[in-house]
């Protein structure tokens, strides 16, 4: 058997499996973009207060108000920041330090009006930022 | 050596857990709770609280004991008015039939017992028929006289195993008939609260337990609470407006990339 056939079977496996990472990437982008757009809803509703569900003086009920506003903020820099490397990586760039910052800062920004949300809120993005880092590193 | 900076570690832990926990054995034997109300919009005084329309929403919600009796305390105030809100959360079947909660209003941050002038009563006199009676009194040695001129308001409601009682008293207003029933309180002062419960409507020997509470009377300063939650909410309108139309812009390049992508495939 000739070496042409062979690294012609080769490359079009090769091109096979990119357009199939190339499709899941996009798929993982948009999947994505679409929770991060639910988990912006859902911090919007609750940290502006358009619907007051927990507003009796329960601890539990205040615990749970501020939970949910956390973690929706966590969610949504999470979510799109898997979406915005993934949409970097198939145009052909890492995601960078400015995407992250930006990122970073639109989600502390949903939590200015409640000054508990923002400190928690601020401790779970840097965990999150350093977590990503260090499993990118090793 | 190890060893050595082990105990060295051990004993400045074992100093500083000393230190701090030294400060919460002052906060919990005889200093008095100071509270420091929020200004906030005034609730109706019914003896409900109304979730949908944010009463009592910006009110400092504490839990206190008198004596073994937990209660749930909520301070908060107007410009005009003090608010305070008692809720008393039994089994059911514990609540008394003329059970009532009222507060002993110091002149002053003194909790002397002379120095408790004014007394405001909200008494059940029925509570399964959620009946009851608002009683303003001074008290002249220790015996508890009608105020001439009611001052403030009162009201209370029994729903479920909870008694809600909501108090409402005036700040900054003088005495203009002269008469010294009522404690004034004025802002940027500091009075003692006597916070009461009893079941027997006899004044003062029906009163059963009760815990002293200091509330700071605060100055309006509204410009400034209205200019610094203001400028909150514009930021805040501003981060989620800013989000929305980047999401705009991001689901239109990821459209733009999907075309780029078919065209390099094609």
């Amino acid at each position: 058997m000739s070496k042409a056939p062979k690294d012609q079977i080769k490359e079009q496996k090769l091109k096979i499996r990119r357009r199939s990472d190339d499709k899941f990437a996009y798929r993982t982008a948009i999947i994505s973009c679409i929770l991060g757009i639910i988990f912006y809803v859902v911090s919007f509703i609750f940290n502006v207060g358009i619907i007051s569900v927990f507003t009796s003086g329960n601890f539990l009920f205040n615990l749970l108000d501020i939970l949910i506003k956390i973690i929706a903020i966590l969610l949504f820099f999470l979510f799109m920041m898997i979406s915005v490397g993934n949409f970097k990586e198939l145009s052909g760039n890492p995601l960078g330090w400015k995407e992250l910052l930006l990122l970073f800062v639109l989600s502390l920004g949903q939590t200015l009006l409640n000054l508990l949300v923002f400190s928690l809120t601020f401790i779970g993005l840097l965990i999150i930022v350093i977590y990503f880092y260090l499993v990118q590193e090793s | 050596m190890r060893k050595s900076g082990f105990y060295i570690l051990f004993w400045i832990l074992l100093v500083n857990v000393s230190i701090v926990s030294s400060f919460f054995i002052i906060n919990g034997y005889g200093a008095a709770e100071e509270i420091d109300p929020e200004f906030g919009d005034a609730p109706i005084i019914d003896g409900n609280i109304d979730d949908s329309k944010n009463e009592w929403k910006e009110a400092i919600k504490i839990e206190i004991k008198l004596i073994d009796l937990p209660i749930d305390l909520w301070v908060m105030q107007t410009n005009r008015e003090l608010f305070i809100s008692i809720q008393l959360d039994l089994l059911s079947g514990y609540h008394n039939t003329t059970e009532f909660f009222g507060l002993l209003v110091s002149t002053n941050s003194s909790e002397n017992l002379e120095d408790f002038i004014d007394a405001k009563f909200i008494q059940f006199t029925n509570i399964s028929a959620n009946e009851f009676v608002y009683l303003d009194y001074y008290i002249n040695d220790s015996l508890f006289l009608n105020d001439t001129r009611y001052d403030g308001g009162g009201a209370a409601k029994f729903e479920g195993d909870i008694s809600i009682y909501e108090f409402s008293i005036p700040i900054g207003q003088t005495n203009i008939n002269g008469e010294n029933e009522d404690t004034i309180l004025d802002y940027d002062e500091n009075y003692a609260f006597n916070i009461t419960y009893g079941y027997n409507p006899i004044y003062p020997q029906g009163i059963k337990k009760s815990e002293i509470v200091l509330i700071n009377i605060n100055a309006p300063n509204e410009k400034k609470i209205i200019i610094s939650s203001l400028v909150l909410v514009v930021l805040s309108i501003i981060v989620y407006s800013s989000i929305g139309v980047l999401f705009g812009f991001y689901v239109y390049k990821i459209i733009k990339l999907k075309e780029k992508i078919e065209r390099l495939r094609s």
